[in-house]
């Protein structure tokens, strides 16, 4: 019972911390290598996942851009990262340019960052703390988008 | 000392480290329960199958272990494995990985692995069910300078034919040492790999050489080319060489995008297919496109791609793309066209709309004249619901017979909570069916319960073929009965 009860707890322990992100270094849209504590923001960090094939991503896209405009001089970074594999990795630059993401472009062709959280779903968007927890995680993209994400920010820039 | 004490020791000790270290633990669930049955069953049976990838996380390192587990009424198909183990060291210039890792070279010429989040694999033959994914097992160590990355890659990858409860002795036949290096300098990278194979067939060594970059704001690049070179013949570029290029030009002007790409693969597939060369086809959503997708083959396969969007001011979408690929197999000569155009929208600000139409040329599938058309409407009826709908049409010849493809998709969806749609099919292709016309009629619904869990159910029918997914190509059997799946992320 006692051992039991102390492997318990030493879970338990171990399970308490939120997930954190490990520093990452990826190659950008103007072919150079930019690592997320370069780029994460003062108080929050809110990362995109992408990819050219996913259409509810590109429905993401135009919306995230108003969040950015609204957020970036309130200590909020946004880092858009493509998780094209080598078939479609030529049109990522061309799209995101075209959709006018004025945040950092980041190529993830290997999967490096997306296997390190563990993401399996495009669209995907988290939050990122100051202290490097990720806060929020949200999948796919549905009507009211815009809205969730907002609210998750103000939430989320309170607390910070 | 007594052992009752010893273990009382181990035990507090394990306590404080575990407060101490603040390690973490993380991953994901993904398990599925299918009643039903796939071509060639007589009679249903059920089925489970269930994937557990747990990492624990300790500053820089990182450790995980993948189990899955696949339940029949069968049991030569059944299998409780660890199908994958790796330990990781990640700092901000190098990384190091023993076990069970991913790694791609280049865009695929020599090297590619892969995982297809969510997708698990069955075929005819060995009729067991694990996750689709290509993974190397054994070291690799990437050091990352200021201007320079450097990867030594040693294992064996993963043949994913052969499902886990066969000999690992055939899953894993290829063994390759490999060493990449790249040098970027004024916005441009130069880099150069070589990759060593050795099989039961014996040593193959190959080498290659990538150039990429920014010539200006509006116009980027990238070169890959790859040959064989253990045979010390540099300049052999015959039919019976080994070798393949790949490159491509992208041109932004404002809301204009274009990629413009080019293959060329001889002789091309190492080892049992750890490599993967782009393929230069699109690859679409809409069912009846992704069913039909070219696959590419690179022992003998040229061409192009080109792929051109517009955004215009409302945030709409106009797309264009047009591909060739050109293979010469068995003293034939085969040639794949395909043209496709895609308009999206918005009515009113909220309800989206997207048409296209698509014509290809298809003769490794025996497939002229094939015209698509489908149309899919996103209609808000409310702030946060709205109501889907798709409809696709898809006709060809095929030895002088006319084949047609229907698919209707009618759906309703709340939020990111709820996803409900019924996806009827139907079809006169003589390859699937001797009766006039086969049809399939299935429901999905999806629950996302929180962040970290979501519960997908099916029941019906559902048309299987190729799919294509992340730039990967596979078959997917057909299926009649009920399924329910739950992925849960901790």
């Amino acid at each position: 019972m006692k051992l039991i009860l102390v492997s318990l707890i030493s879970l338990f322990a171990t399970c308490l911390q939120a997930q954190k992100i490990a520093d990452f270094r990826l190659q950008d849209s103007q072919n150079s290598m930019k690592s997320f504590l370069e780029l994460k923001g003062e108080k929050l960090t809110v990362i995109d996942f992408w990819a050219t094939w996913c259409k509810p991503c590109i429905k993401a896209i135009p919306e995230l851009n108003i969040i950015y405009e609204n957020y970036k001089e309130k200590g909020v970074a946004f880092i858009s990262i493509n998780c094209d594999g080598p078939r479609s990795i030529a049109k990522a630059i061309p799209m995101g340019n075209s959709l006018k993401i004025n945040y950092p472009i980041l190529l993830d062709i290997n999967s490096d960052v997306k296997n390190q959280l563990n993401l399996s779903v495009f669209p995907t968007l988290i939050i990122i703390n100051s202290e490097g927890k990720i806060v929020w995680v949200h999948e796919g993209y549905a009507s009211n988008y815009k809205e969730e994400v907002i609210g998750e920010l103000e939430k989320q820039l309170k607390a910070n | 000392m007594p052992k009752k004490i010893r273990k009382k020791h181990l035990l507090y000790l394990l306590f404080l480290i575990s407060y101490s270290t603040f390690g973490q633990f993380s991953g994901t669930n993904l398990f599925e329960s299918q009643y039903g049955q796939i071509p060639n069953d007589f009679s249903n049976f059920s089925s489970t199958y269930n994937r557990t990838l747990l990492n624990y996380t300790y500053n820089n390192f990182k450790a995980g272990l993948t189990l899955e587990n696949y339940y029949t009424p069968y049991q030569d198909r059944n299998y409780t494995r660890l199908t994958q183990g790796s330990l990781q060291y990640t700092s901000k210039w190098i990384n190091v990985r023993l076990g069970s890792y991913q790694e791609t070279i280049g865009r695929g010429l020599l090297l590619r692995s892969f995982e297809i989040p969510g997708a698990i694999l069955e075929d005819l033959s060995y009729r067991s069910r694990y996750y689709f994914q290509r993974d190397i097992f054994g070291f690799n160590t990437t050091l990352k300078l200021k201007n320079s990355t450097t990867k030594i890659i040693y294992g064996k990858p993963l043949n994913n034919v052969f499902p886990p409860n066969q000999d690992q002795s055939l899953r894993r036949t290829d063994e390759i040492f490999a060493v990449y290096s790249d040098y970027n300098f004024y916005n441009q990278t130069l880099g150069a790999s070589v990759l060593n194979v050795k099989n039961t067939s014996g040593n193959q060594l190959l080498g290659m050489t990538t150039i990429s970059g920014k010539l200006s704001s509006v116009f980027s690049y990238y070169f890959e080319g790859a040959k064989e070179i253990g045979d010390n013949n540099f300049s052999d570029f015959s039919s019976t060489s080994t070798y393949a290029y790949y490159g491509n030009l992208n041109l932004n002007f404002e809301n204009l995008g274009i990629s413009l790409e080019g293959k060329n693969y001889n002789n091309f597939i190492i080892g049992s297919g750890i490599n993967e060369p782009p393929a230069l086809i699109k690859e679409h959503t809409y069912k009846t496109l992704n069913r039909s997708t070219h696959v590419a083959q690179p022992l003998n396969e040229s061409g192009y791609q080109v792929e051109a969007f517009y955004t215009l001011a409302n945030a709409s979408i106009i797309t264009f793309n047009h591909a060739v690929a050109i293979n010469n197999l068995v003293n034939k000569k085969f040639t794949f066209e395909e043209y496709f155009t895609e308009y999206s929208f918005s009515i009113k600000d909220k309800h989206d709309v997207k048409i296209f139409a698509d014509y290809a040329i298809d003769p490794l599938k025996q497939e002229e004249n094939r015209i698509s058309l489908g149309a899919y409407f996103d209609w808000k009826s409310s702030k946060k619901s709205s109501l889907k709908t798709e409809f696709e049409f898809q006709t060809f010849e095929r030895n002088g017979i006319s084949t047609q493809n229907y698919v209707v998709i009618a759906g309703y969806s709340y939020q990111s909570k709820w996803i409900i749609n019924l996806v009827s099919e139907i079809s006169n292709d003589q390859f699937l069916t001797s009766n006039p016309l086969k049809s399939w009629l299935g429901c999905n619904l999806k629950y996302q319960v929180n962040n970290k869990n979501n519960i997908a159910l099916f029941g019906g029918q559902r048309r299987g073929g190729p799919a294509c997914n992340a730039g990967i190509c596979y078959e997917v059997l057909d299926f009649k009965g009920i399924e329910a799946r739950w992925n849960y992320r901790f």
